[in-house]
Parts: C-alpha cells; sequence; structure tokens
C-alpha cells in the first residue's frame, strides 16, 4: 500500500448559500520519499485536499489512508494524535504563536502532545533550530524574526517530532524570491533526508522543482507530471 | 497535554492579559471577601455565644420555676417568689438533686434587702441591683475579675460583688485591693425593724452586665429580714406569734439544676416538669440568639452569593473574549495535535485559576477584615467587662471551603467558552484574522 493513498475524495462547502466543490472524487497515491506539489488556481479546493491529507478536515466520502491511519473515519483524538506526531504543518502566513520564543514555538507539538520532560524538550527543540540553521535565534519572539526566519522556525516546528510527512501550503507565498528559495532549499534538503514532501502552491517555480506535479482545477486532479 | 502544561499556558495567558485578569479577579474576590467574612462572623458568634454559656455553666443550665410559663431570659430574673405557682422549698431542692441527669442543684434565693453597701466613706445604692443567695457548689459560675468564688465558709458573711459595684465604690482601677475588706449593708427602709443592718466580705469581684451582688444561701437567710405573725386564736382571744424570715414565707425564687452533659438537658427538663414546676434551658436561649445569627448569616451569605453570581458573569465575559482573540492561536494548537478535550481542559484550566486567584486573595483579605473587626470589637468587649478577646476569626474549613467554590464557579463560568472554543474548526480558525 502507498505510503498515502487517497480514493475517491469528496468534499463540498457551503458559501453564502451556494454549494462549492471543493473536491470531487480526488484519488491520488503518495510514496515514501515523494516531493509532490499540488497546483491550481486559488480556490480550485488545493489547500482542503492539503487539510485532509493533514488530518485538519474530513472528507464527505471517500478514504484517505496516511502511514496505515484511516483519517476519513478517525476519531478527533486519532486525528490529533496524527496531526502531532505523523506530520509537520507548514503554513503560507507561518502560523507562530506571537507571545512565545522561537525555541517555544518549536517544542510545543510536544508540549500539546505530553512528550518528554522540560529538558528533552528542549534538547529536541534545539536540534530543530540547528537542523534550519536558527539554533543561535532561540530565544526570539517572531518578531524580532525575518519573514524568512519565521518560516524556519515554523519548518523547525514541522520537524520536532520527527514526522515522516510534511505538508507546506503555499510555504513561500508570503516571502520574496530569495527568502522564498532559501526555504524551498530547506524544504529539499529534508525531502533528501528522507522526509515525504507535499507542497501546495500556484508558484510554477517552485513547482518546477518537485519530482511529481498535481494539478487541481473545480475540484478534480490530474497529474501534470510524473516522477522524474 | 499534561495537567502542569496546562496551567502554565494557563497562567501565561492570563498574565497576557494582566488588566483584564485583575478586574476579572477583584470581581471575584469581592464575592468571596463577603461570603468569608459573613460565615466567619457567624460561626464566630455562635462560637462566642456558646463558650460563654459555657463559661457559665449555663449550657447545661435548667431553671425551675414556681411559674409554669417562662422562657429562659424571663427564668433567669426569677429569684424571689412572688406567691404564684408552686411553692419551692427544701423538699423540692432534695427531689430536684435526684432527678435523672442532675449533676448539681441549688436553690436562687432572692436577697435583695439592702439599699446601700458601704466600704469606709464611700457607699453606693445597690436598692436596683439584683442580690442573689445561691449554695455555692459549682451550679452557679461567675467569671471572676479579681478574688475567688463564693465557698461554704462564706455562710459567715463572704460576698462577691459586680465590677459596677467595685468601681462605684473607687476599686475601677484595683478591684483586687477590694477583696477582703469589710462592707456594710445597710437594710431597705420598707423592712423597718425587721431588718437590720449587716457586715460582710468581699471575696472576689464580678464581671458580666447582670450580675449585682452574691451570697451563699446560708448567709442570704441570716440577712433575711424577720417578721412577726400573730393570729387571735388562743382561748382569751390572746395573740399567738410565731417569728419567720421572708424566706418562711415566700419559699426560694426558683432552682437552678446543672446537667451531668448537654445532652442531658432534655431529660433534667422533663424531670423538673414532672415534679410541677416550670422548666427552662440555657440551651433555648442559645439556640435563640444563634436562630437569629444564622437569618443574619443566611442574609449576607445571599449578598455575597449574588456577588459572586456576578463575578461568574465576569469569568463568562473574559473567558469568551479570549476564545475570540485567541481563535488563531487555537488553530494553531490544534494544527500541531491538540485535541478538542484539550483546548476545552485548556480554557477550563484557565476559568478556574480565575476563580482560584479570587479565592485566594479574597480569603487573605478576610483574614484582614477579621483583624480589622477584632480590634474594633475588642475595644467595645473590654469596656462591657468581657474577658474574651479577637472573637472574630476565620475557620479553616470556610478559608478553604470558599476558595474551592470560586475555583468550581470558576470553571463552570469557563464551561460554555471552553467548549466553545474547543469546538472551533481548526481550518476556519487558522483562516481567522
Amino acid at each position: 500500500m502507498a505510503f498515502v493513498q487517497c480514493t475517491g475524495l469528496c468534499k463540498t462547502y457551503t458559501v453564502g448559500g451556494e454549494q462549492v466543490r471543493a473536491l470531487d472524487h480526488v484519488s491520488l497515491t503518495v510514496e515514501r520519499g515523494d516531493f509532490i506539489a499540488i497546483c491550481g488556481p486559488s480556490g480550485s479546493g488545493k489547500s482542503t485536499l492539503a487539510n485532509v491529507i493533514g488530518g485538519l478536515d474530513q472528507p464527505d466520502s471517500g478514504s484517505v489512508v496516511v502511514d496505515g491511519v484511516d483519517l476519513a473515519r478517525a476519531k478527533d483524538a486519532e486525528l490529533s494524535a496524527y496531526r502531532n506526531s505523523h506530520i509537520g504543518f507548514v503554513f503560507q502566513s507561518f502560523n507562530l504563536q506571537s507571545h512565545e520564543t522561537a525555541l517555544e514555538n518549536v517544542i510545543s507539538p510536544l508540549v500539546v502532545g505530553g512528550v518528554g520532560k522540560k529538558r528533552t524538550r528542549r534538547a529536541k527543540g534545539m536540534r530543530a533550530l540547528e537542523r534550519v540553521g536558527l539554533a543561535d535565534r532561540a530565544g526570539h519572539k517572531p518578531t524580532q524574526l525575518s519573514g524568512g526566519q519565521r518560516q524556519r522556525v515554523a519548518i523547525a516546528r514541522a520537524l520536532v517530532n520527527n514526522p515522516a510527512l510534511i505538508i507546506a501550503d503555499e510555504p513561500t507565498g508570503n516571502l520574496d524570491s530569495h527568502r522564498g528559495a532559501e526555504v524551498m532549499a530547506e524544504l529539499e534538503r529534508l525531502n533528501r533526508e528522507g522526509i515525504t514532501l507535499v507542497i501546495i502552491t500556484h508558484d510554477q517555480a517552485v513547482a518546477a522543482r518537485a519530482g511529481r506535479v498535481l494539478t487541481i482545477k473545480d475540484g478534480t486532479i490530474t497529474e501534470t507530471r510524473g516522477r522524474a | 497535554m499534561r495537567l502542569g502544561d496546562q496551567f502554565r499556558t494557563g497562567w501565561r495567558n492570563l498574565s497576557r492579559q494582566k488588566l483584564r485578569t485583575s478586574l476579572t479577579v477583584f470581581a471575584i474576590v469581592i464575592g468571596a471577601v463577603s461570603v468569608t467574612v459573613m460565615l466567619s462572623l457567624v460561626t464566630s458568634a455562635q462560637g462566642f455565644l456558646t463558650s460563654s454559656f459555657e463559661k457559665t455553666g449555663e449550657d447545661r443550665r435548667v431553671i425551675a420555676t414556681p411559674q409554669l410559663d417562662l422562657d429562659y431570659g424571663e427564668a433567669r430574673w426569677q429569684t424571689w417568689a412572688d406567691g404564684s405557682g408552686k411553692r419551692i422549698d427544701d423538699e423540692t431542692v432534695r427531689a430536684m438533686a435526684g432527678l435523672d441527669g442532675v449533676e448539681s442543684v441549688t436553690a436562687i434565693l432572692g436577697a435583695s434587702y439592702f439599699e446601700a453597701i458601704r466600704v469606709g466613706s464611700s457607699g453606693v445604692s445597690v436598692s436596683n441591683t439584683p442580690v442573689v443567695a445561691y449554695t455555692p457548689n459549682g451550679t452557679v459560675r461567675r467569671e471572676l475579675l479579681a478574688g475567688r468564688a463564693l465557698e461554704a465558709g462564706d455562710d459567715s458573711g463572704g460576698i462577691l460583688v459586680s465590677r459596677a459595684i467595685a468601681g462605684d465604690l473607687g476599686y475601677a482601677d484595683n478591684p483586687q485591693q477590694l477583696v477582703g475588706k469589710t462592707v456594710t449593708l445597710t437594710p431597705r427602709k420598707e423592712f423597718g425593724d425587721a431588718a437590720r443592718e449587716r457586715t460582710a466580705t468581699v471575696r472576689g469581684v464580678m464581671l458580666g452586665e447582670d450580675n449585682g451582688l452574691d451570697m451563699t444561701l446560708g448567709f442570704g437567710k441570716v440577712v433575711s429580714p424577720v417578721f412577726e405573725r400573730c393570729e387571735g386564736g388562743g382561748p382569751n382571744r390572746q395573740p399567738v406569734c410565731t417569728r419567720e424570715t421572708d424566706f418562711d414565707r415566700t419559699g426560694y425564687g426558683a432552682i437552678y439544676l446543672s446537667a451531668r452533659t448537654t445532652d442531658d438537658v432534655t431529660t433534667v427538663e422533663r424531670g423538673v416538669e414532672r415534679l410541677g414546676y416550670g422548666a427552662a434551658a440555657g440551651q433555648e436561649e442559645i439556640d435563640a440568639q444563634a436562630q437569629a445569627f444564622t437569618i443574619i448569616g443566611l442574609v449576607l451569605g445571599g449578598i455575597g452569593a449574588i456577588a459572586l453570581l456576578v463575578a461568574a458573569i465576569g469569568v463568562i465575559n473574559t473567558m469568551v473574549m479570549a476564545t475570540l482573540e485567541r481563535t488563531r492561536e487555537i488553530g494553531i494548537m490544534r494544527a500541531i495535535g491538540a485535541t478538542k478535550k484539550t483546548v476545552r481542559r485548556l480554557f477550563t484550566v484557565e476559568a478556574g485559576v480565575l476563580g482560584f486567584m479570587g479565592g485566594v486573595v479574597g480569603v487573605i483579605l478576610s483574614f484582614g477584615v477579621a483583624i480589622l473587626l477584632n480590634r474594633i470589637l475588642n475595644q467595645q468587649l473590654a469596656d462591657s467587662g468581657i474577658t474574651d478577646r479577637d472573637i472574630v476569626s476565620v475557620p479553616p474549613t470556610i478559608a478553604v471551603a470558599v476558595i474551592a467554590v470560586t475555583t468550581l464557579i470558576g470553571m463552570l463560568a469557563g464551561r460554555l467558552p471552553a467548549r466553545r472554543a474547543a469546538n472551533l474548526d481548526p481550518v476556519e480558525a487558522l483562516r481567522y484574522e
């Protein structure tokens, strides 16, 4: 069985009294270690797909199995545990807690998951910050960091529980091209180290670096570029 | 998420909004202080009442009276017989001493035969002062400012005087100087030749507003006026005269019985009633006065409860605000793996901490209020000749209970906002600006 196995995913939203089909019988598989980019115009349903694979959202019908976990049927506790330890999220707007330091942000999944003692958490957090080259910024608040640094803190947070899969939703969307390239380089390095990477983007330059490119339009998915 | 981490997070979130947190806590503090102080006042008053009744033995006292319908407050003043009801004599005293549950018994004789008491050149009127004679066997106990209680040997003329009398005689500041002094008791004029001037020795000075002059029953009979009663019943119509004391004419005013324990009081009352006398127990007075305090306590406690209710609304308001402000944070927490339960608990703990802080600060302030009240009351107690000090205290059980209740109120008030936070759609919450 593939690492990520989506079969016949459907998801409909009601926006302003109008039914929007975000996912219309979407099926896809992702193998362990893949780097895939999901492209498409805004409102095409690509974020919905990322949220479903990431266990933040559940489909109306269809099945999604990641690393043997059946997300479509999972209860809140199971789904939360999956988000906590199996995957890492990276968002366009970083989504760091502004009142916490970089290190506190990075270890927050350990705190939420009740993992380890204070010292263990700190050590794990520092290791994750070292991996993104920000060990010297551990005590800084997000406001004291540049956009690129913030996103790298967010990546460190995604890494701290050693997940098998990182889902990045427009990770370079809020960054200039230089900082964006830095962040992409970071993510690619992690992919080379064996982490499966799913990137949502509408930036062709970002998509070009992925091993596979899938395009969503009006809720349906097509593979525009296969495995290299 | 571990409980310790939840507390840490909750505390941190509360300290981010110091002003709002302080105001919310302040509202709880007001409620906590009013409830704590009111409950403490009521328990302190009841404790003071009980202990003052214990000191005089009134908690175990039953007063037997010739009249059948006196309550305790009236029976206390029933010291001389006015001829109504069943006569009390030594035979009655013996019968009552034999009743079930009785520890000791004394007859009470109102010996108000005197107009004034004199020591040296200073004298003071005692015509409106209660003069009571009893057997000094511990049934009647007095709190003493100086000297000792009456003893059997005082039948030869030992007396106790009240602090007020001692003061009027010029011994307000040094009552112990009066002990051992010989005083002169001047008879009331209306007794004419029947009563004589007497001398007595002061053995002690009594505290208590209601006390006047105490003597033993033996001395009381000695100082009683003696009347001559003549009946023209002889064969030559010559009058036949007998001499009798005031006591012989009327009998005793009442009998004080001391029950072995407070549980025996009812038994003793029933026994007295079976002998055909009225019975009134000091317990009734304690109950009546305690009931008054309980009612005051309930009313004031109710005001405190309303204050706490208003404070609870404040907690709800604060927590709803917090969930709105932190919607995005909640989304982030959910994204990194927080369950609904974790989010719900986080907000419940936070609300509980608000309640807890309010309770703790409130209890600490209540201790301060108690100290303040005592400072005022101690002066008044001293002025009224009561030895008790610091009668207002916050019982630890009340302190702990108030903190527990405010914490619980906080948590209950936090339930609704906490559930709202937990049920946020994480995807929506992450998009929230």
